[in-house]
C-alpha cells in the first residue's frame, strides 16, 4: 500500500453528545466523535450498532432528539439532507440508491446539478451559455468516469448494472458533486476481491488526489486497518473507542464486544 | 519507393503530402480526438529528440509495453528517426517473460502506458542489468514514484522540444540517416517451446508487404481502422503501423480494452481484422440475442439469414442470382443486415481479414452472408505477415488463398510449406542456430505449417508439419486437419486422430455436453451425466453420421482422400486439463492420449467392436475417481475419392 | 311466436350493421367528414395529454394522485375571465393566473405536501379529494357560483371555422379555428414540458425524485422544490385548460368533470408513463370523437363521456401494463 502524503488537519465535522431513539430502539445515545480533514475515518461495530444511522443524521436523513452537529465550524441541532450537499457532504448507500432508469452518465450528471447555474429557458433550448455550462460539467463528469474506469457503461441503464459496478456509480455520482466530506456506508460489501481491490485503490486515490475528507462504514477488518487513519467502534448505539487502527485492535472493550465474536462477513 | 525507404521519411512526406489529413484518433473522456499527420510528425519530432536528450542513440531498443495508444505509436518511429529499434512487448505477459525480452534485446530504455506497466519494470529493474530509463504515457498514480530515472511523457517532449532548438539540424541529419536496410523492429514470438525469439524486420521488409497488400486491395487514405490487438502482434504492426504510414489512412485507438465493441461502432471502420475467435464471440452474441428477442424478431432474422446464406456470398462473389433472393436480399438488408451491421459496427466495412487459425465455415459464411468482404489470409511474424491472401472473388473457408505479391510459396517433400519475399526476415535476434534451421541459404523460410495446393493454386493448411504422418501406403495423414473438421460441428468438442504407420484413419471423440444435451432433453432421452450420454446408441449414431459427412468431404480432395476415418469411438469421459490429456490452453496432448489409451487405439486397429477401458478421473471438485466402461467400436463409411480430377486438369 | 327468431336475427344484424357496417359505409361516403373528426379528436386529445400529463408528473414526483386537478382548471379559468371582467388585459391576466397557480403550488407544498410527507398514498390521496372541496368553496366565495363566458376575442383566439378542399372532397372539410388553436398551443405546451424534462436540470431532478427519493435528496435536490415545480406545470396545464375548455362553453364549475376524462388516458398510458400520457390523449380524444359520431344512432347519445373507457379496457386486454409501461429490467 502507497503511503497517504496528505497532512491531516483541522477538525472538519463534529457530532456531539447525539441521541436517536425510534420508538422503542435507541439506535444512539450520546455519540460524540470528529472528523478532521483529509483523513480516512472508519466507522465500524456489529449489524445494528448504529453506524448507518450516524451517517443518516450526518447528512441530515435523520434528526437526532438531543445533541448537536458542527460542520466547518457551523453548529445546528438537524441537518436537512438538501442543505448538507450543498455544504459539500456527499453520499453512497448501503443498498446502492441510484436512478435505476437513467443512464450511468444522466446519473452522475444527477450530481452536477447544485453546479448548475443556468437559466431554465436557455437549457430547454440548449443554447448559448446553458450549452457552454452543459459541456463544462460534462467534461468533468467524463473525468470521474475516466477515474473510475466506467467508460463501458457510460450509456447503459443503471438498474441493469451487476452490483459492484452500481456501487461505483454511486461513488461516481458523489464524487461529481465534489464534496469536502464524502460519506460511504459499506462501499465493498457485496464484492469480488478483485472489485474490493479496485474500490480500496479509487477510495485512496480520492482521499489523496482530492484531498476529499472521507467517513466510511465497512466491515472488512483487512480493508479498514489498511486505509483508515482513525477508527471509530459503535455498538448498540454506544461509542466503544475511538483511535488509529493499532490502538483499536488493542483496545479490550473492542476485542470483547466485537473482534471476538464471529460477524456476518469475515473477520481478521 | 525511390529514396523514401524508412517509416520516419515517410512520416515527413506524408506530413508534407496529406499534412491535414487524420493520422490517428483516440477517444478520451468520451470524446475523439484527432491527430493530423503533420501534428503526428511533431509529436514524434518532440519524441524522439527527448528521447535523445536521455541519452537514447543509434542501435539501442526501446521496450514498448501498453494498451495500443497513439503515444506508443508515436514512439516506435520516434525511435527509428534517431536509429533505434522498438520493441513492443505484449501487455499481459508476467514480468518475468518481460525481463527475458529486455534482458535478451540488451534494453536501456522502456516507455510503458501506465502504472502498472511501471511496476512490472519496476521489478524487472531490481535483476536486470541494463534497463536505464523508462518513460511513462498515463501520469495516474505515478505521483508516489520518485525514482530519477522515471520519466513523464510530457516532460520528455518538453525536454525534447528544447534539444531540437538547441541542435537545429539534429533530429533531419538522423532521420536523413537512416536507411531501408535497416532494423526497423523486433517482434518476440512465443514460441510453444522454449525462450521467445526476436524476429528481426527491416523498414523495407515491413515497407515493401505493407505497400504491396495495399495496392493489391485498394487501400485509401479515406480508410480507417480499429488498432485494438496487441502492438507486438506483427499483424498490428503491419495493419495499425505499416500500413498507416503508406497507405496514410487513419489508426483509431480505443478508449479501454473494455469498450472495444462501442468504439467500433462510434468509428465504424472500413478495414478491418479480427482472428476467428473474436468472429466467434461476435456470432455467439448476436445469436443468444436474438433467443431473447421478441418472436417477431427473431423469426424475421432467421428467415433473413437463410435468404442471405443462400445469396449473399454468391452477390459478394459475383455469381448469378435469381432476381427474386436478389430483390430479397435487398429488403433484408433494409430490415436485418443493414440495422445488425450498424450495431456492429461493421456497416463501412470494405474489406476484413481473419487470420491464426481455421475459422469455422458457418461463421465465415455468416460474415459474408452478411455482405462483409471477410477473407483469410496466410502469414507469420517471419514473413511480416503476408504468405498468401485470398482474392476477391475467389473466397473458400477452407482454403488460405494465393501467394501474396511478390511473394513464392513451396511446398517441400515432407508437406511443409516454404515461402521467401521481400517480407522474410533478417534473422532471430542473437539466434544464428534458429535462424539457419528456419532459412535456408537460398532464402526459403520454413513455416513449420503443412499444407497443399489445390488445383487452382489455392493454399490450404492442414496441420502442423511435424504432425502429419503417412499411412503405410504412403498416404498423406494430416490428424489436426481431419480434427478440425469433426469439431466444426457442433455436437462434438474435441478428437483425437490417429494414423501414422498404421493401415488406415482411426479416431477418439468426445461429444460436447452442451450441444448433445440439448438434443437429449429435445428428444426426452434421460442422462446421468456425459458417460452414460456419450454412450447412447442415437447419440453414437449422430455422431457417426458426422463422421461419415467429413469422409465425403474428404473423398473430393485428391491428396487427403485417401486419409478417411474408417474407425472410431466415442471416449466415455471428456478429455481434460486436469487429467493432463489437454494442455492449459485447451489444445489435446497427443503423445499422451495415446499412451494412456494404448488399448484403444488398439482395438481401433483390431477387428473388435468392443473395447473395455479403465482409467483415473478428476471430477469438478477436485477428487479423483476411476472410471470403467466397455465402449463401441465403430465403423464409418468411407466413400471413392475424386482422383480422374487430378488427370482431367 | 315464429316472428321471434326473424325478430332476433333481425335486431342482431341492425346491431351487426350499426357497429360495423354503416360506419365503414359512411367513411367511406364522406371522407370529409372523417377528416374533421379527426381533427376535432386531435385537438381534444392533445388537451387530455396535457392533462394526463400533470397528473403524471405529480403522481411521479411525490406518489399523489391528484383529485384535485379538475377544480384547478376551473379555478385558474375563472381567475383570467374575473381578471378580464375587471378590465385587466389579456396577457396580464394570464400573468395574473400564473401567479395565482404558483402561489397555489406554494400553499399546497406548505399545508398539504410536507406535513404528510412519507404518509401513504391513499392519505395523500384523500388530502387531495379535501383540498378539491376546499378549492370549490373558495372558488365560489371568490367567483361566484355562476359560469362566466370566454371574452374569446380579447384573448385573441379566433373562432371561426374553415372550409378546406372543398374541390378534392364532396363537401369541405370544415374546422374550427377554436379547434385548431388548442391543437397547437396544446402540441407546444407537451414540447416544452418534455424539453423541460430532458434538458434542463430541474427536469433531471425530477426524473431523478421519481426514480429514488433518498438518493435525489443525497445529491443536493430539494424536494419541496420539485414538488412546487410539478404542481406549478399542473397549475399551467390547468389555466390553459381552462381558457379553452371555457371557450368551448363557458368557464365555470362544471369543467371540473372534464378533467375526469384524463383518468381513461392515465389507464390506457399507464399512471408514471409521460410517452403513454402524451400517445394515451391522442387516442382517446380520437377514438371519442369517432364513437360518438359514428355510433351514436346504435349506441345512443352520451357515447363521449363513457366511451373513453371502453377505448381503455379494450387496450388493457392486450398490454396489461398499459401502452407503455415498461417491463422493468433489474438484476438481483
Ligand atoms: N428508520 C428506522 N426506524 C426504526 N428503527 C430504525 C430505523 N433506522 C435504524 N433503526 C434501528 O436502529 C438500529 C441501528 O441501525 P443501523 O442501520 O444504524 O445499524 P448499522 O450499524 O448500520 O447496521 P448494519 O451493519 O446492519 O448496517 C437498529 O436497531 C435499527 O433497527
Ligand atoms: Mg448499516
Amino acid at each position: 500500500m502507497t503511503e497517504h502524503r496528505r497532512i491531516v488537519g483541522d477538525t472538519l465535522l463534529k457530532v456531539e453528545n447525539i441521541s436517536l431513539g425510534f420508538g422503542g430502539v435507541q439506535a444512539l445515545s450520546g455519540i460524540s466523535f470528529e472528523i478532521r480533514e483529509h483523513e480516512i475515518l472508519a466507522i465500524i461495530g456489529p449489524n445494528g450498532a448504529g453506524k448507518t444511522s450516524m451517517l443518516n443524521v450526518i447528512n441530515g436523513f435523520y434528526h437526532p432528539q438531543e445533541g448537536a452537529i458542527a460542520f466547518k465550524g457551523e453548529v445546528r441541532r438537524t441537518m436537512r439532507p438538501h442543505r448538507a450537499a450543498k455544504q459539500g457532504i456527499a453520499r453512497t448507500f448501503q443498498n446502492v440508491a441510484l436512478f435505476k432508469g437513467m443512464s450511468t452518465l444522466d446519473n452522475i450528471m444527477s450530481g452536477r446539478n447544485l453546479r448548475m447555474h443556468r437559466n431554465i429557458l436557455w437549457q430547454m433550448l440548449y443554447y448559448g451559455p446553458a450549452r457552454n455550462e452543459e459541456m463544462e460539467h460534462r467534461h468533468r463528469v467524463e473525468e470521474i468516469i475516466d477515474f473510475l474506469e466506467i467508460q463501458a457503461i457510460r450509456r447503459t441503464p443503471v438498474g441493469r448494472l451487476p452490483y459492484g459496478l452500481q456501487k461505483r456509480v454511486e461513488l461516481a455520482r458523489a464524487l461529481a458533486m465534489e464534496p469536502e466530506l464524502l460519506l460511504l456506508d459499506e462501499p465493498m460489501a457485496g464484492m469480488n476481491v478483485e472489485e474490493k481491490e479496485d474500490m480500496c485503490r479509487f477510495i485512496i486515490d480520492v482521499n489523496e488526489q482530492f484531498g476529499t475528507t472521507i467517513a466510511l462504514i465497512e466491515h472488512d477488518m483487512g480493508v479498514v486497518m489498511d486505509i483508515s487513519d482513525r477508527v471509530v467502534v459503535l455498538d448498540y448505539g454506544r461509542k466503544l473507542a475511538e483511535g488509529t487502527p493499532d490502538e483499536v485492535r488493542a483496545n479490550q472493550d473492542v476485542i470483547d464486544a466485537y473482534l471476538g465474536v464471529p460477524h456476518e462477513e469475515e473477520l481478521v | 519507393m525511390s529514396d523514401t525507404d524508412t517509416f520516419p521519411k515517410l512520416l515527413l512526406e506524408n506530413a508534407s503530402r496529406i499534412g491535414n489529413r487524420p493520422g490517428c484518433r483516440e477517444k478520451d473522456l468520451g470524446i475523439w480526438q484527432t491527430w493530423t499527420w503533420a501534428q503526428v510528425a511533431d509529436e514524434v519530432r518532440a519524441l524522439a529528440c527527448g528521447l535523445a536528450a536521455l541519452g537514447f542513440g543509434r542501435g539501442d531498443k526501446l521496450i514498448i509495453i501498453g494498451d495500443n495508444r497513439p503515444r506508443l505509436y508515436w514512439s516506435m518511429t520516434a525511435a527509428q528517426a534517431i536509429g533505434g529499434v522498438p520493441v513492443p512487448v505484449y501487455q499481459d505477459s508476467a514480468a518475468k517473460e518481460m525481463g527475458f525480452v529486455i534482458d535478451h534485446a540488451e534494453a536501456r530504455f522502456a516507455l510503458a502506458e501506465d502504472q502498472e506497466q511501471v511496476d512490472k519494470l519496476l521489478e524487472i529493474k531490481g535483476t536486470n542489468q541494463t534497463l536505464e530509463s523508462i518513460v511513462y504515457d498515463d501520469a495516474r498514480g505515478m505521483r508516489n514514484y520518485d525514482q530519477a530515472f522515471l520519466h513523464d511523457f510530457d516532460k520528455v517532449q518538453e525536454m525534447g522540444r528544447a534539444f531540437d532548438r538547441d541542435n537545429p539540424g539534429f533530429y533531419d541529419d538522423a532521420v536523413a540517416a537512416g536507411k531501408g536496410s535497416d532494423i526497423s523492429v523486433m517482434l518476440y514470438t512465443s514460441g510453444t517451446t522454449g525462450n521467445p525469439k526476436g524476429v528481426v524486420l527491416t523498414h523495407t521488409n515491413v515497407m515493401r508487404t505493407a505497400e504491396n497488400n495495399e495496392k493489391m486491395e485498394g487501400l485509401k487514405e479515406s480508410d480507417e481502422i480499429l488498432a485494438y490487438l496487441p502492438m507486438a502482434w506483427v499483424g498490428d504492426h503491419i495493419f495499425s503501423f505499416g500500413q498507416n504510414y503508406t497507405a496514410g489512412f487513419c489508426v483509431n485507438c480505443p478508449e479501454s480494452s473494455a469498450t472495444v465493441m462501442q468504439d467500433l461502432r462510434d468509428i465504424g471502420p472500413t478495414y478491418f481484422f479480427a482472428p476467428p475467435r473474436i468472429f466467434e464471440n461476435i456470432l455467439t452474441t448476436v445469436m443468444v440475442r436474438m433467443e431473447d428477442a421478441a418472436p417477431i424478431k427473431r423469426r424475421l432474422f432467421h428467415y433473413f439469414m437463410d435468404v442471405a446464406q443462400r445469396a449473399g456470398t454468391r452477390i459478394l462473389d459475383g455469381k448469378p442470382v435469381s432476381s427474386m433472393d436478389r430483390l430479397l436480399y435487398a429488403l433484408g438488408n433494409v430490415l436485418v443486415y443493414g440495422p445488425l451491421k450498424n450495431t456492429l459496427g461493421f456497416s463501412r466495412i470494405r474489406l476484413a481479414y481473419t487470420a491464426g487459425e481455421a475459422i469455422g465455415p458457418d461463421i465465415f459464411d455468416f460474415f459474408r452472408a452478411l455482405g462483409i468482404n471477410l477473407k483469410q489470409l496466410y502469414g507469420m511474424t517471419e514473413a511480416s505477415v503476408f504468405i498468401t491472401v485470398q482474392p476477391d472473388g475467389q473466397i473458400r473457408p477452407d482454403t488460405v488463398g494465393v501467394p501474396a505479391p511478390e511473394v513464392e510459396v513451396k511446398i517441400a517433400d515432407n508437406g511443409e510449406v516454404l515461402f521467401r519475399g521481400p517480407g522474410s526476415f533478417q534473422e532471430y535476434y542473437k539466434s544464428a542456430e534458429a535462424t539457419s534451421e528456419t532459412k535456408d541459404p537460398e532464402g526459403w523460410v520454413h513455416t513449420g505449417d503443412a499444407g497443399v495446393f489445390t488445383e487452382d493454386g489455392h493454399l490450404k493448411i492442414i496441420d502442423r508439419a511435424k504432425d502429419v504422418g503417412r499411412l503405410n501406403d504412403g498416404t498423406l495423414v494430416a490428424p489436426k486437419y481431419l480434427e478440425n473438421k469433426l469439431k466444426f460441428f457442433p455436437n462434438i468438442k474435441e478428437a483425437v486422430a490417429f494414423g501414422h504407420q498404421r493401415d488406415y484413419v482411426a479416431a477418439f471423440i468426445n461429444i460436447d455436453l452442451v450441444a448433445m444435451g440439448n438434443w437429449a432433453e429435445r428428444h426426452n432421452v434421460a442422462y446421468g451425466g456425459y458417460q452414460e450420454l456419450a454412450a447412447y446408441p442415437d447419440v453414437q449414431d449422430i455422431v457417426r453420421e458426422h463422421v461419415e459427412q467429413v469422409n465425403r468431404d474428404l473423398a473430393s480432395d485428391p491428396q487427403l482422400g485417401g486419409s478417411q476415418i474408417r474407425r472410431f469411438l466415442v471416449l466415455p469421459k471428456e478429455l481434460d486439463a486436469d487429467d493432463g490429456e489437454l494442455t492449459r490452453t485447451r489444445k489435446v496432448r497427443r503423445s499422451f492420449v495415446a499412451d494412456r489409451y494404448a488399448e484403444l487405439i488398439e482395438a481401433l486397429y483390431s477387428d473388435r467392436n468392443t473395447c473395455h477401458v479403465e482409467t483415473e478421473v478428476t471430477f469438478e471438485d477436485g477428487r479423483k475417481g476411476m472410471l470403467a466402461a466397455d465402449l463401441r467400436i465403430l465403423d464409418a463409411k468411407t466413400f471413392p475419392v475424386a482422383e480422374a480430377m487430378r488427370e482431367a486438369s | 311466436m315464429d316472428g321471434a327468431p326473424v325478430d332476433l336475427l333481425n335486431f342482431v344484424m341492425g346491431v351487426f350493421g350499426g357497429l360495423f357496417l354503416d360506419p365503414v359505409v359512411s367513411m367511406f361516403n364522406r371522407p370529409d367528414k372523417l377528416i374533421q373528426l379527426f381533427t376535432q379528436g386531435l385537438s381534444a386529445g392533445v388537451m387530455y395529454s396535457l392533462i394526463a400529463l400533470g397528473f403524471v408528473l405529480i403522481f411521479k414526483a411525490s406518489g399523489v394522485f391528484n383529485f384535485a386537478q379538475g377544480i384547478m382548471v376551473v379555478f385558474a379559468g375563472l381567475t383570467v375571465v374575473t381578471l378580464m371582467e375587471a378590465g385587466v388585459p389579456a396577457l396580464l391576466a394570464i400573468g395574473g393566473a400564473i401567479v395565482a397557480m404558483i402561489a397555489l403550488a406554494f400553499a399546497i407544498e406548505r399545508a398539504v405536501l410536507r406535513p404528510l410527507v412519507n404518509q401513504d398514498g391513499i392519505i395523500l390521496f384523500m388530502a387531495t379529494i379535501g383540498l378539491a372541496f376546499f378549492l370549490e368553496g373558495l372558488g365560489q366565495t371568490i367567483f361566484g357560483a355562476d359560469p362566466k363566458p370566454v371574452p374569446v376575442d380579447k384573448l385573441l383566439i379566433p373562432d371561426g371555422k374553415l372550409r378546406l378542399w372543398g374541390d378534392v372532397f364532396p363537401k369541405p372539410v370544415r374546422i374550427y379555428e377554436l379547434d385548431l388553436t388548442a391543437a397547437i398551443f396544446g402540441a407546444l405546451m407537451v414540447a416544452a414540458i418534455l424539453l423541460f424534462l430532458n434538458r434542463t436540470k430541474m427536469g433531471r431532478a425530477l426524473r431523478a425524485v421519481a426514480d429514488d427519493n433518498q438518493a435525489a435528496l443525497s445529491v443536493g435536490i430539494s424536494l419541496q422544490t420539485i414538488w412546487v415545480i410539478v404542481w406549478s406545470l399542473a397549475g399551467f396545464v390547468a389555466i390553459f385548460a381552462g381558457i379553452m375548455w371555457g371557450a368551448q362553453s363557458q368557464a365555470g364549475f362544471s369543467l371540473a368533470v372534464l378533467a375526469l376524462k384524463a383518468l381513461p388516458v392515465l389507464i390506457l398510458g399507464g399512471f408514471t408513463s409521460i410517452p403513454g400520457a402524451i400517445a394515451g390523449g391522442l387516442i382517446i380524444g380520437v377514438g371519442e370523437k369517432l364513437g360518438e359520431f359514428y355510433w351514436r344512432g346504435v349506441l345512443g347519445d352520451g357515447v363521449e363521456q363513457w366511451f373513453g373507457y371502453v377505448i381503455a379496457l379494450f387496450v388493457l386486454l392486450f398490454r396489461p401494463q398499459g401502452l407503455f409501461g415498461e417491463k422493468i429490467i433489474e438484476r438481483v
